[in-house]
């Protein structure tokens, strides 16, 4: 399955989804939660804590930075970019902003 | 004064924002609020009945000429940022006046001239006009990429929680980092319960605390029937924590 949590800030997206992620990979499912918000927290609501949280490098910082000669695969951005969370779940990171930019 | 409230979706930026601009009219100021977020925020806690005040229109915005410079889109010469914002605002309760940018409602792909238009507007108001107070979308996209340029003040408003304070920390490091104007950069603690909250978000965000605004229930009851905090509950402990900030930072003359 391919499942997206989304809605107004603050209403629990972030929340839900780390629990249905820890549930499905409980179950038994091999599970990737992707944070795709681009003030990435939901490696603390699975659990990872806010350290591991900050250093995770965002596939698209890993792509921009040109740490991969060639468009790598799916399996292998969220292999090298990845974390390990509690019950197996991966956990992911799309894009994160870092810096400001000049209006 | 010229204020944006920033911070984590859901840590109460427009119940705060909205009250805050609402107090700061009632001590005889002038104040242009304003909402540059795409989904429903700052009307209800400003106590509109409106949802949706009309969008500045798109011919607001110009293509760039053949041969000339610079970007592609750019403020139509005909429009005058002070004159905008007394066609396009509509009024609040306490003369508030209240400017938005589109909102998503049919098809979103067809806001982003009134958006660009609005930021246009926005950053170039001249000063001494208005008390601006804006009040921008959750997260780290749009605080300091240009859309909060205005501002001269920022307050992060932050929870006591993990993912709060670390969207604050991340806010507090990008408004370090922004080559734009020597912001001043505050974090105002929301929904403060235990003793160790406000201490707990200072050191967290390594920043000075300016107001420390109580969990309060009444907040949330407003919120459940579309009222502003500031009418539904004026005197409950969250809006008089708010109107404190308004008198302290009135008082500093923030600028």
């Amino acid at each position: 399955m391919k499942l997206a949590v989304v809605g107004k800030g603050g209403s629990g997206k972030t929340t839900t989804s780390s629990v249905i992620a820890r549930t499905l990979a409980k179950g038994g499912l091999a599970v990737v939660a992707l944070d795709c918000d681009s003030n990435p927290n939901l490696g603390i609501s699975l659990g990872v804590g806010d350290e591991e949280t900050e250093r995770l490098v965002s596939m698209r910082q890993a792509l921009d930075e040109g740490e991969e000669a060639h468009a790598p695969t799916w399996d292998t951005l969220i292999s090298r970019y990845g974390s390990d969370g509690p019950d197996g779940v991966r956990l992911a990171v799309v894009s994160r902003i870092d810096n400001p930019e000049p209006g | 004064m010229r204020l944006a409230f920033v911070g984590k979706g859901g840590a109460g930026k427009s119940a705060i924002s909205g009250t805050f601009a609402r107090y700061l009219a009632r001590q005889g100021h002038n104040v242009l609020a304003i909402d540059s977020d795409p989904l429903p925020g700052l009307a209800f806690s400003l106590g509109l009945p409106i949802e949706y005040s009309p969008p500045i229109p798109d011919d607001a915005v110009v293509e760039r000429k053949e041969g000339e410079e610079g970007p592609r889109w750019r403020l139509n010469p005909d429009v005058d940022p002070l004159e905008a914002v007394e066609k396009w605002s509509v009024e609040a309760p306490d003369g508030v006046r209240f400017l938005q940018f589109g909102k998503i409602k049919g098809d979103p792909r067809n806001l982003w001239k009134s958006q660009i238009a609005f930021r246009f507007v926005v950053n170039r108001l001249p000063p001494g006009n208005w008390n601006v107070v804006g009040d921008l979308p959750g997260g780290t996209r749009q605080a300091f990429t240009g859309w909060g340029n205005w501002a001269q003040t920022v307050l992060i408003v932050v929870e006591p929680t993990a993912k709060s304070l670390l969207s604050g920390r991340r806010l507090a490091r990008m408004a370090d980092l922004d080559p734009e104007s020597p912001k001043r950069v505050l974090a105002v603690a929301n929904k403060v319960s235990e003793a160790g909250d406000v201490d707990m978000i200072a050191t967290g965000t390594g920043l000075e605390v300016v107001a420390a605004i109580p969990l309060d229930d009444a907040l949330a009851e407003a919120e459940r029937r579309q009222l502003a905090p500031i009418d539904f509950a004026p005197d409950c402990p969250a809006v008089l924590a708010v109107e404190s900030l308004v008198e302290r930072l009135s008082e500093e003359r923030v600028s």
